[in-house]
């Protein structure tokens, strides 16, 4: 699955991906998973399943929806606690979720 | 808290964070950053302070001759700074025209030339050079602006020129410009002749008196400075990104600042007589130490109330957080902890940063601390960032260590406060 994080100067958000990378590898899940800037998102759309938004920009979020949503990929803000405190694994469950449509 | 308010207040300050314009103005701002930083080291390298016996600026002419070297730092800076104006009319419009979807490329180069037209000339023929750096700011900004929703609506009318297929992408596109950039610029050059036999002023000087001087004038006061301590600090409390949010109006303002006292300082002013007080490295190393907050206090605040439960949550995120917190980087705290929508630490994430702002205000306005002369990435740690800061002062050490003693005991009570709250929560589940 490839999962994009967007957030605005990507620096905390980096760290995050680091440790959902490490979640998925020890799930043996196959996941490609990525921060980008909130402008570069429309260049990496294609085989696109989740997006998650960070916590600190979350009104892009339906600017973003709109955005990818007909295009079948799922849209959401991540969770702020699990953001917070770096919690890879709760994050990529919430990606996981929003893929299977809970 | 009032939920529907909140809601309210995170749309509509979604909505300014969001809206096209003001994000290609930041974007825009953001883009020459790197040349905004070179060109302030440059500046500082060429002054570099005396380090006790060891003076770096007299051993460096000792060995290149006096002058020599600095000419490296010198022509850093007629390439960054001098020609900010001109940098930023092309990058506004760039990013304009890219949220357009339209060709950014064209659209930055009409709004560079259309800067140029209106560039005063000086008596022998040359650009005056005034107008071409942080004077021509508002005019950059307007006009990337509105030629860029020109060149958009030209562009999208079909008043182009359609080239075959196989032609090369670049080629074409060159060719779609041409008719937009031909119109756009011929009516540029009538402005630019009517009010030249007309009004027998410049553009640059009309809306650098009417609007830019009067606003850096108010941006160097002390309730600015306290306004954009709080409504950041508002901002981040409901979770958005504060200094992203308020960074297009920031920017514009700020910027001219501390280019003067750079340029003062470069020549040969010292950092306590330059004029401006409030610039953003001002609010970036003495107030938001840590980060927005001026979290790391917080941080210490934390491993000073609770020595010894290694487990508890609040530890357990302060030690997240040191890291990253060292250069400013302060998400983990912010939503971890949370700051966000904890009443009991709105009141000191508030009141520590406003309270560190009028500190400092005062610090560098009465003399005792030099002014800010050098732009720092915003991830310079604290302690490095106030010597850096104001042009290698210790006194700037001293005000970040004053600024941190001093909110380190204000964060302290909530700290307390906020561990008390989650006990009792903790034991009544």
């Amino acid at each position: 699955m490839k999962i994009i994080l967007v957030c605005s100067a990507g620096m905390s958000t980096s760290m995050l991906v680091n440790k959902m990378r490490k979640s998925a590898e020890e799930r043996n899940i196959e996941a490609d998973i990525n921060a980008v800037a909130e402008s570069e998102l429309k260049n990496n759309m294609d085989n696109l399943d989740v997006v998650l938004i960070g916590p600190q920009v979350r009104y892009l979020e339906k600017k973003i929806k709109e955005q990818v949503e007909p295009k079948g990929i799922k849209a959401g803000v991540i969770d702020q606690m699990a953001y917070g405190m770096i919690q890879g694994e709760k994050v990529l469950d919430q990606a996981i979720n929003l893929m299977n449509g809970k | 808290m009032n939920n529907r308010f909140m809601q309210k207040f995170i749309e509509i300050a979604g909505r300014i964070g969001s809206q096209r314009h003001l994000v290609a103005i930041r974007d825009g701002f953001v883009a020459i950053m790197p040349l905004v930083i070179v060109g302030s080291l440059a500046i500082l390298v060429n002054n570099f302070p005396a380090f006790g016996d060891f003076k770096f600026v007299e051993w460096m002419n000792g060995i290149f001759g006096e002058g020599n070297w600095q000419q490296v730092g010198g022509s850093i800076w007629n390439g960054t700074f001098a020609i900010l104006g001109l940098l930023i009319a092309f990058s506004i419009a760039y990013n304009l025209a890219k949220s357009y979807e339209v060709d950014g490329l064209s659209a930055g180069l009409i709004s560079a030339a259309a800067y140029i037209m209106l560039v005063p000339w000086t008596g022998d023929g040359g650009l005056n050079a005034a107008w071409m750096g942080t004077q021509g700011l508002f005019v950059a900004i307007i006009l990337a602006l509105v030629l860029t929703e020109l060149f958009r609506l030209l562009v999208k009318s079909k008043f182009t020129i359609k080239m075959p297929e196989g032609v090369p992408e670049g080629v074409a596109r060159s060719f779609t410009a041409l008719i937009p950039a031909t119109i756009i610029l011929i009516l540029v050059g009538l402005f630019q002749a009517l009010m030249a036999v007309f009004a027998e002023v410049s553009v640059f000087e009309v809306i650098f008196t009417a609007i830019q001087k009067p606003l850096q004038g108010l941006g160097n006061t002390l309730p600015a400075a306290i306004i954009i301590a709080f409504v950041n600090h508002l901002l981040w409390f409901f979770g958005l990104h504060g200094t992203n949010i308020i960074g297009s109006v920031i920017e514009p303002i700020y910027l001219p600042l501390i280019e003067k006292n750079l340029d003062l300082f470069q020549s040969g002013m010292s950092a306590f007589d330059v004029p401006y007080v409030v610039t953003k490295p001002f609010l970036d190393s003495f107030v938001f130490m840590g980060g927005s907050g001026t979290t790391i206090a917080l941080l210490i605040a934390i491993f000073i109330v609770i020595r010894n439960q290694q487990k508890h949550p609040y530890r357990e995120v302060a030690k997240l957080s040191a890291p990253a917190g060292l250069f400013n980087i302060n998400e983990p705290v912010i939503f971890g902890l949370p700051i966000v929508l904890n009443p009991v630490m709105l009141i000191p994430f508030i009141l520590v940063p406003v309270t560190l702002t009028i500190i400092s205000y005062v610090a560098l306005a009465t003399g005792i601390v030099p002014k800010t002369v050098a732009i720092l990435p915003w991830t310079t740690p604290p302690i490095l960032s106030g010597y850096l800061v104001t042009g290698g002062s210790w006194r700037g050490i001293a005000l970040q260590v004053v600024n941190l003693a001093v909110a380190v005991l204000l964060y302290i009570p909530f700290v307390m406060a906020g561990a008390r709250t989650l006990k009792q929560r903790m034991e009544g589940k």
